[in-house]
């Protein structure tokens, strides 16, 4: 039953690892023929440079604290807007589908759109801000530090809280109604419910919607490459803003493979870090 | 048969370019005297409004020499640049004909076709030497130029015709208030313009990116500095470098900048033009056409000026800025049909398909092209038309400076700009700033090989 | 809990949570309602310095352009073929990909077998390895099987980057149903199989809705792959299709916006289709209850 996922998996993830791996310990330069041989003198020169460079090191900080604050932030409104979903009575279909419109456009579009909402001169965030009267200058927002780490984190948890929300309503919808009965009988209020009954069990979901989130927020970066693209001054510089420019605008892929690299063993132990706390709430049931 | 086709369109060539002399004034078309029956030519190029308008005139190619020409690709500059890229390295190039750039050919060296088999000197008399100088590479020529480009001083032309502005400007300064000609008046004119409130910024410029860097560039040489030396160590460290990050650094911090700069590219940064916010900039002719159109810059539509690039600062070796670059179309060495291939370069830059694309606005690179386009100005109602004009083909002939020709020059830039936005933002002091660039630039060099 | 005889209390609380949910949906649906103005508006209101907030009128002139009905601008989007394209390669991936990624959720969720552990957070780590650094060697790998340009082969990526999503979000809903009714069905004299079609699976309704969901937005607003994978108007989807919409110095807003408006349609239609497999999960938990 799980061989074709593996199968599947091995060709189209498997070979692009292996081949990254070989090249992460060579100077491939995409416009250079036969760069990609391996020589000894450079074999660690790239996780040599990797681990001095200073904007590797904060680009990597940046992309914690994006993940962080992003996936943090998304879960508790996804939490919040889970219950209420679940709580309405009427127009629950056209509610699911209007929660998933942030899904539909794709991420560079939104990316696009967003950079021009948080536009200066004729961008929309200011100008409602400059008409109600909440601030008298224009905010540099893609500029500015940490603003444009906010912009991109609020553009990124608009388009992706969607998808937490599902994941944690489609939980809630799956809980067996009989504990809320019971706990009716019992006199329990909405919050002793929520608090005793819904959050344990939905634990599982929210681990799986965590990782999944981790995990592609650490790897998606259209929007912030369409918004800020890392700039100004590496402000907002995330791990795959660098190596995208290094990797396939400087042609430097051997670098660019290393420094992926990097990442997806940290992604690894972020991944096994929540496996081991799914682990913990199965067997607490 | 296929001779009897051959003779009839030598033939009819003939007869229409005889008739073309005659008349003496209809452009030529080029590249058509070559029977290419069942050889489909296949083309990965710039895509975008503008741009594509010239792939009309293909039909009449596909008519006269029986080839079919497919467009594979129709890409933004950069876009095109990355997938040339990612084909080059990966052996997929499925082309015949693909998009160049004087800024991107040097990278892309080992994988093109040398030209010089498939022009005669005749063929490429009509094109600017400078442009073809800047596209041969180790006696090589690698591209066939289409359109060109140079940045122009573009001002907003309401300052500088209002009496009262001349006359407070004079109460100030003391000087007379004309359109600059130098960096420093430049920036005297920007600071006078926003400190009272005749513009909200005095100067425009994209803030990120190879527009940040080559803005830098043009102001650098300008005053006498370069980037590199001749063994292509970096010098952009020195003293004439941390005076024009300062400038930057400066305008920015007294709000002649826009405060998202850095934030940036080309059409933000042209937007504010267009919306009459920022009274001075550099900026690419190729914008002409949009800047006059009235329905989407009401304000600046028939009330900007042009002007030839301002002289920098006071230093040795200064001169007028004039960061250039053309488009250009080359043949990969990978290409399938290469003669046929030449036969559609010939005939995209013959000198009646660039005289048709040059009515969009872009700055042709053929001298017969000119020659037809200030005869036509000569007789236009629009004065700033001839003005631009005469202005572009001075420029085109004496401030053309491209980019060093290196495969390193995106690399170089993608180190450069962050850097140089730390010191405009305040982040790092100029001098410091500078020489980590430099550094790491070294680096880059030294990897390519080039302090060998 | 919304049956029963309601107290004026409760029906207050009803009210409100109703009105709440709408601002917070019409507040999340802000940005996406001013993509779809813009679509609609006339070019100079476009960025305009200051703002126009509501369109004064309202022109289809980027849609007719798109389908080159526009007698003075060529028709630069094969908005057909996209459709197609997309469509085929998303509706293929969603399938295939559900339909393996469930039954390898349930074989995590329901057996013990070995490796259990080593192979679930293989496949986990297989998402974490990003797009930049797969594009180029899946390109390499493709070029020499012929899949590039090739919706098959579009699809097949999708479907491998769907999965591991797909088999944690299965393995968690088979693990919420209570194992009892599936064991109850053995005693009947069910199969596993049986088991697990007629039992498991429709009580597991809103996990499959949810990643097929999932799946069909992920394969349909891809870009970074595709974009590399696709090379011609033959196999090319939405995502790479908007980028001719960026120009060398500017973008066509409208024409973007517009060509976002019509990717939007058949994404609400399918969402509209499925979420409401999430309600008959509902119920389908209440007749178990």
């Amino acid at each position: 039953m799980i061989l074709p996922s593996f199968v599947l998996i091995l060709i189209v993830t498997g070979f692009p690892l292996l081949y990254s791996i070989y090249v992460s310990f060579t100077d491939y330069n995409l416009l250079r023929p036969g760069s990609d041989v391996f020589r000894a003198d450079i074999m660690f020169r790239n996780y040599e440079r990797l681990i001095n460079d200073p904007i590797f090191r904060r680009s990597l900080g940046n992309t914690i604290l994006f993940l962080f604050v992003t996936v943090n932030l998304e879960y508790v409104l996804a939490l919040g807007l889970s219950q209420l979903l679940a709580r309405v009575t009427k127009g629950q279909g056209i509610m699911r589908t209007m929660l998933m419109i942030p899904m539909m456009f794709a991420p560079i579009l939104v990316g696009f759109q967003f950079r021009w909402f948080f536009n200066a001169e004729v961008g929309l965030v200011n100008n409602a801000l400059l008409s109600l009267g909440v601030t008298q200058t224009k905010i540099a927002w893609l500029v500015d530090e940490p603003l444009g780490m906010i912009a991109i984190m609020i553009a990124t948890i608009w388009m992706n809280l969607p998808v937490t929300t599902i994941i944690l309503l489609a939980g809630t919808l799956s809980l067996p109604s009989e504990m809320y009965e019971a706990a009716e009988v019992d006199g329990a209020g909405a919050w002793q419910k929520f608090r005793h009954i819904t959050f344990p069990m939905l634990a599982p979901f929210t681990y799986i919607a965590l990782t999944i989130r981790s995990l592609d927020v650490a790897r998606a970066f259209d929007i912030v490459r369409m918004m800020t693209d890392g700039g100004p001054a590496h402000r907002t510089e995330l791990i795959w803003t660098y190596v995208t420019r290094l990797a396939i605008e400087d042609s430097r892929f051997g670098m660019g493979a290393a420094m992926s690299l990097i990442t997806v063993v940290i992604s690894l132990f972020f991944t096994v870090y929540f496996f081991r706390q799914l682990v913990k709430v199965r067997i607490v049931q | 048969m296929r001779k009897l086709f051959v003779l009839f369109t030598i033939a009819l060539a003939l007869i229409i370019s005889g008739a073309a002399l005659a008349q003496d004034s209809e452009p030529q078309y080029a590249g058509l005297d070559m029977d290419l029956s069942g050889i489909t030519i296949r083309m990965a190029t710039i895509g975008g409004g503008q741009y594509e308008a010239m792939y009309g005139s293909i039909p009449v190619f596909e008519e006269a020499t029986g080839a079919r020409v497919e467009i594979v690709a129709l890409l933004d500059g950069f876009a095109i640049d990355q997938k040339l890229k990612l084909d080059f390295a990966t052996g997929a190039v499925d082309y015949d004909v693909a998009w160049d750039h004087t800024s991107f050919v040097a990278q892309y060296v080992p994988f093109l076709e040398p030209l010089n088999p498939y022009f005669t000197e005749e063929e490429l008399a009509q094109f600017s030497p400078a442009i073809l100088d800047a596209a041969t590479i180790n006696g090589n020529l690698l591209l066939i130029p289409r359109h060109a480009d140079v940045s122009a001083l573009h001002y907003r032309a309401d300052l500088y015709n209002n009496p009262d502005i001349a006359e407070a400007y004079r109460a100030a300064t003391g000087m007379e208030l004309t359109v600059p000609t130098t960096l420093e008046e430049i920036d005297r004119q920007a600071r006078f313009f926003v400190q009272n409130g005749y513009s909200t910024y005095g100067y425009g410029m994209a803030g990120k990116e190879e527009a940040l860097t080559g803005r830098f560039y043009e102001f650098l040489f300008a005053s006498g500095g370069a980037l590199f030396n001749e063994n292509f160590e970096p010098t952009f460290n020195d003293a004439i470098g941390v005076q024009v990050a300062t400038l930057l650094r400066e305008w920015y911090r007294d709000g002649i900048l826009p405060p998202d700069t850095t934030s940036l590219l080309w059409d933000g940064d042209a937007q504010n033009f267009c919306n009459g916010d920022v009274a001075l900039k550099l900026e690419w002719y190729g914008w002409y056409s949009y800047f006059q159109d009235a329905a989407s810059c009401p304000r600046i539509a028939g009330n900007f000026g042009l002007a030839r690039g301002p002289i920098g600062f006071d230093n040795p070796g200064a001169t007028h800025t004039g960061w250039a670059g053309a488009h250009a179309f080359s043949i990969p060495a990978a290409a399938q049909n290469k003669q046929a291939a030449a036969q559609l370069i010939k005939f995209l830059t013959s000198e009646r398909v660039a005289y048709e694309e040059a009515q969009l606005g872009f700055l042709p690179v053929r001298d017969d092209v000119w020659a037809r386009l200030i005869e036509d100005a000569s007789r236009s109602d629009v004065e700033l038309n001839r003005i631009r004009l005469e202005t572009a083909r001075i420029q085109i002939n004496e401030d053309f400076r491209t980019p060093p020709l290196i495969a390193e020059w995106i690399p170089f830039s993608n180190i450069f700009f962050p850097q140089l936005q730390a010191i405009i933002l305040g982040d790092v002091e100029p001098q410091a700033g500078l020489d980590a660039a430099a550094e790491a630039t070294r680096q880059l060099m030294a990897d390519a090989g080039y302090y060998n | 809990m919304i049956s029963g005889a309601v107290a004026p209390r409760k029906r207050l609380n009803i009210v409100l949570t109703n009105t709440l949910a709408w601002i917070v949906l019409i507040a999340l649906a802000l940005p996406a309602l001013w993509i779809v103005l813009t679509a609609f508006r006339p070019a100079s209101e476009i960025n305009a310095s200051p703002p126009i907030w509501i369109p004064r009128e309202i022109t289809f002139d980027a849609f007719a352009t798109m389908f080159g009905l526009n007698p003075n601008v060529r028709q630069r989007v094969a908005v057909e073929r996209y459709l197609i394209n997309s469509l085929t390669i998303a509706l293929i991936s969603t399938t295939i990909s559900v339909a393996i990624g469930t039954l390898a959720g349930y074989a995590f969720a329901r057996f013990k077998f070995r490796y259990h552990t080593t192979a679930f957070l293989l496949l986990m780590f297989s998402r974490s390895i990003p797009g930049v650094a797969l594009s180029l060697p899946l390109f390499l790998l493709f070029v020499r099987l012929g899949l590039v340009n090739n919706l098959l082969g579009v699809s097949f990526v999708y479907v491998a980057i769907n999965i591991p999503f797909t088999v944690w979000l299965m393995d968690g809903f088979f693990r919420q149903i209570p194992y009892d009714l599936t064991e109850a069905a053995y005693i009947d004299g069910c199969s596993h199989w049986q088991a697990f079609w007629r039992i498991d699976l429709p009580l597991a309704l809103p996990g499959l809705t949810t990643a097929a969901i999932f799946a069909f937005l992920a394969s349909w607003n891809e870009f970074q792959i595709a974009s590399v994978l696709t090379r011609s108007v033959d196999a090319r989807t939405f995502p790479p299709g908007l980028f001719v919409f960026t120009e060398q110095f500017t973008v066509d807003w409208r024409g973007m916006c517009a060509m976002s408006v019509i990717m939007m349609v058949p994404a609400i239609v399918f969402v509209i289709l499925t979420q409401r497999n999430l309600v008959r999960g509902l119920t389908f938990g209440a007749v178990k209850g």
